[in-house]
């Protein structure tokens, strides 16, 4: 019986590994796809988003069936319910990517290249994401305090982005509905970081039991 | 064994005792009935010559101790007996002893009485006047006698076991004590049983044959893994159930992680979803590849399922660096594709003249500038063709024929050919040196300072110099290019010698040069066995070095 679970559970970790691989894959996709105005790569990001959603269902059901079949307690407990809150995260880092791919459509064929910082942020936005997903696998509270820290790093480029976007359309006003594309994007960006954080936050809780310096 | 070896001896011990026991007793008892036996035919003979001297007043004035006395008529009813009242006791004939006494004169008999706890012996003796006397003495059976000791009896046999456990004891761990203390390491090392020296000797045997076999296999697994851990291709085992069973360096180095990941599941170190696609498929097909680009270098990866038997299917990883071949493709590509459009720029342009003169649109003044056009495009066209001619003749890399040849006589003479295009340029062509005889190919010299001097005149800028030096070093004859030109951007020191490859395609444009040069110069130097190298900055010009091996005899 406890073998079975242990199985159970560690299906439920590779399952979690699973889905933070395809949320970096869909959020680098539109990254590039924004970087070289590739709108086909921007479609195949739907794709990926729609397998994320499909695989939040999954974990979520098996999360469920393991806190009802099982009882979990203490440790194991708090794995599956940070997992069960992770994937919320994950899920919407999947639609945000998805989001982000449908105004690369809009943008005309334009790349980001009007705006540096944009490149720059979203490199950043993704490298939170991997390190988040790193710190679930290696179960690794330091490397999740250090994704968390990065989200002021995002910040402060979405800051930028927004300052250089304005001088561009005080420069060019014709470009307003292409500036409000890049800031919507831009935005997108900002939230997945915050997800990721979210994401960092949960794997301190699984591993410490302690969520945001609360112990609950 | 120790076990086995104490109950033996115990269990004789206790035998033993038992049967002496016994034995004893027996003996004991034996011997006390014929001595009593004695004795009663002494006291019968008393009595008998008593009685017949006195008659029944000696019986009645005899104290009779221990024994009974009883006197018996010929016809068998007692007459007198010295415990119970005679004429109650019933008639004594058929008695056994009575009965042997009446006959033979003597009779003896002995009974147990009703409850076994006594037993009676009797003696009879037959009387000159026809009566019996009998006397008989009651003892105590053997039974009863051992029951009556049987308190010292157990009190002996407790204190026998007990000395008989501690002998035994003691006695199967003596014995046993040898076989315990032999040294399965070296089993001849300690003199123990002779009896078992030829297992030992087999034992001994066996145990180096199994060690030599042992190291052997050893050695092998050692040797194996060596190679696997230190091989340049990545080598991942993944279990059934997704764990790493074995990683060697490269492959750790790879999946940017250490070979302790042993155990831990292969998504916790890779989690790319491609590659993960590419073991699905080969757990379901047996075989699956891709390549992927990590740390800006190609890499392939070779997925096979390996079954050892039907339950087992584990998968092996091998990656390859495969940056080389990737590469190689694409310069061939951008080859490919660089030929055809230089042949192709040239050819427009005659096309273009051609067809104008064809259709008669131009002015007949314009007609020689026309034709010097198309002319001059052809013949770009024709040198493009031959240097590509004498690339792939290089690229043939066959046996190049070699002599002798004197590098600065050639260069004079490069010198002379060159100096009306130098004088064009308004460009000082100067060379110095001294006779120095290389081993090479006359023509490959020829290509190799032809284009080096024109690449020098053609990017240079005006009222500039180049000076061509040819000297000895040590071993080596060094031949030097340096011009006061355009020079080269540091980035571009690597590519100047790709085919092709021009630092700025619209001033190769205006110069004519074919970006082939440089290309063709690396490989005339490579087939002789020589070094190239670069020295160049923008706008301060560009110093090449070639060197070559000296002929030794030349050089004394």
């Amino acid at each position: 019986m406890r073998n079975r679970f242990d199985e159970q559970l560690a299906a439920l970790n590779r399952e979690l590994i699973r889905m933070g691989a395809l949320c970096e894959e869909a959020i680098a996709m539109a990254s590039k796809a924004l970087v070289d105005g590739d709108i086909k790569l921007s479609n195949r990001v739907v794709a990926v988003d729609s397998e994320i959603d499909e695989m939040e269902r999954e974990i979520e059901s098996l999360c469920l069936k393991l806190l009802l079949q099982q009882q979990p307690v203490a440790r194991d407990l708090r794995q599956i319910s940070a997992a069960l809150k992770m994937i919320t995260d994950m899920e919407r880092i999947g639609d945000q990517a998805a989001d982000i791919a449908e105004i690369i459509g809009f943008l005309g064929g334009r790349t980001g290249e009007d705006c540096e910082y944009i490149r720059l942020m979203a490199q950043s936005a993704i490298k939170m994401v991997t390190e988040s997903v790193e710190a679930y696998v290696k179960k690794d509270v330091a490397a999740a305090e250090t994704a968390i820290k990065h989200d002021d790093i995002v910040d402060d480029y979405f800051y930028k982005v927004k300052t250089s976007l304005i001088q561009m359309v005080a420069k060019q006003p014709d470009d307003g509905e292409y500036a409000l594309d890049l800031l919507m994007i831009a935005k997108y960006f900002e939230r997945i970081a915050d997800h990721a954080v979210n994401i960092a936050e949960w794997v301190i809780f699984s591993v410490t039991g302690v969520h945001k310096g609360e112990d609950i | 064994m120790t076990k086995k070896i104490f109950r033996s001896v115990f269990f004789v011990a206790v035998l033993m005792l038992l049967i002496c026991f016994a034995l004893v007793m027996w003996a004991f008892y034996a011997y006390f009935n014929s001595v009593q036996k004695e004795q009663l035919k002494t006291e019968i003979e008393l009595v008998a010559r008593a009685v017949e001297k006195d008659g029944m007043s000696y019986l009645v004035s005899l104290d009779t101790g221990e024994s009974r006395i009883t006197w018996i008529a010929a016809d068998g009813s007692v007459l007198y007996d010295s415990e119970n009242d005679p004429q109650s006791m019933e008639n004594h004939s058929q008695r056994e002893e009575i009965r042997e006494a009446f006959e033979t004169g003597n009779g003896e008999s002995s009974r147990y009485s009703s409850t076994l706890t006594e037993k009676t012996v009797y003696y009879a003796q037959l009387l000159s006047d026809g009566t019996v006397i009998r006397v008989s003495v009651s003892n105590a059976s053997i039974l009863f006698l051992v029951l009556g000791m049987l308190r010292y009896i157990i009190i002996i046999f407790a204190l026998a076991l007990i000395i008989s456990v501690i002998i035994a004891d003691r006695v199967s761990k003596k014995i046993v004590a040898p076989l315990n203390s032999i040294n399965l390491d070296m089993p001849l090392e300690v003199n123990s049983y002779d009896e078992i020296s030829p297992l030992l000797t087999r034992i001994e045997e066996q145990r180096r044959q199994i060690e030599l076999q042992v190291s052997e296999l050893e050695e092998r697994k050692k040797e194996f893994y060596a190679i696997i851990k230190n091989m340049n291709e990545g080598l991942v085992l993944v279990g059934k159930d997704g764990k790493i069973l074995s990683i060697n360096y490269a492959a750790a180095a790879f999946f940017s992680t250490n070979t302790e990941c042993v155990g831990s599941d292969f998504l916790t170190v890779e989690r790319n979803p491609a590659i993960e696609k590419t073991l699905k498929t080969a757990q379901e097909s047996g075989h699956g590849e891709m390549q992927i680009s990590r740390n800006g270098k190609e890499y392939q990866l070779n997925a096979s399922r390996i079954e050892v038997d039907a339950q087992s299917s584990d998968i092996v990883i091998l990656i390859f660096d495969i940056s080389d071949r990737v590469f190689a493709e694409r310069n061939r590509r951008e080859f490919t594709a660089n030929v055809s459009h230089e042949l192709k720029t040239p050819l427009h342009s005659i096309m273009g003249s051609a067809e104008l003169l064809e259709n008669n649109m131009v002015k007949p003044e314009d007609i020689p500038r026309f034709v010097s056009n198309i002319r001059v495009e052809a013949s770009r066209l024709l040198t493009l063709i031959e240097d590509i001619i004498r690339l792939s003749f290089l690229d043939e890399n066959t046996e190049i024929p070699m002599e002798d040849v004197d590098l600065y006589e050639l260069v004079i003479s490069e010198t002379k050919v060159l100096s009306p295009l130098a004088k064009e340029k308004n460009i000082t062509l100067t060379s110095e040196g001294e006779k120095t005889v290389i081993n090479g190919n006359k023509r490959l010299l020829h290509e190799i300072i032809y284009n080096l001097c024109d690449n020098a005149i053609k990017y240079n800028i005006d009222g500039g110099s180049v000076k061509i030096k040819v000297y000895k070093e040590e071993n080596n004859a060094v031949l030097i290019v340096s011009d006061t030109g355009i020079g080269i951007p540091p980035e571009d020191h690597q590519r100047v010698f790709d085919r092709f490859y021009c630092v700025d395609k619209s001033h190769s444009k205006k110069t004519g040069g074919t970006g082939l040069g440089l290309s063709i110069v690396k490989h005339a130097v490579q087939c002789m066995g020589g070094k190239i190298s670069l020295d160049s900055y923008p706008g301060k010009g560009t110093t090449i070095t070639v060197i070559f091996k000296l002929v030794k005899d030349a050089a004394e």
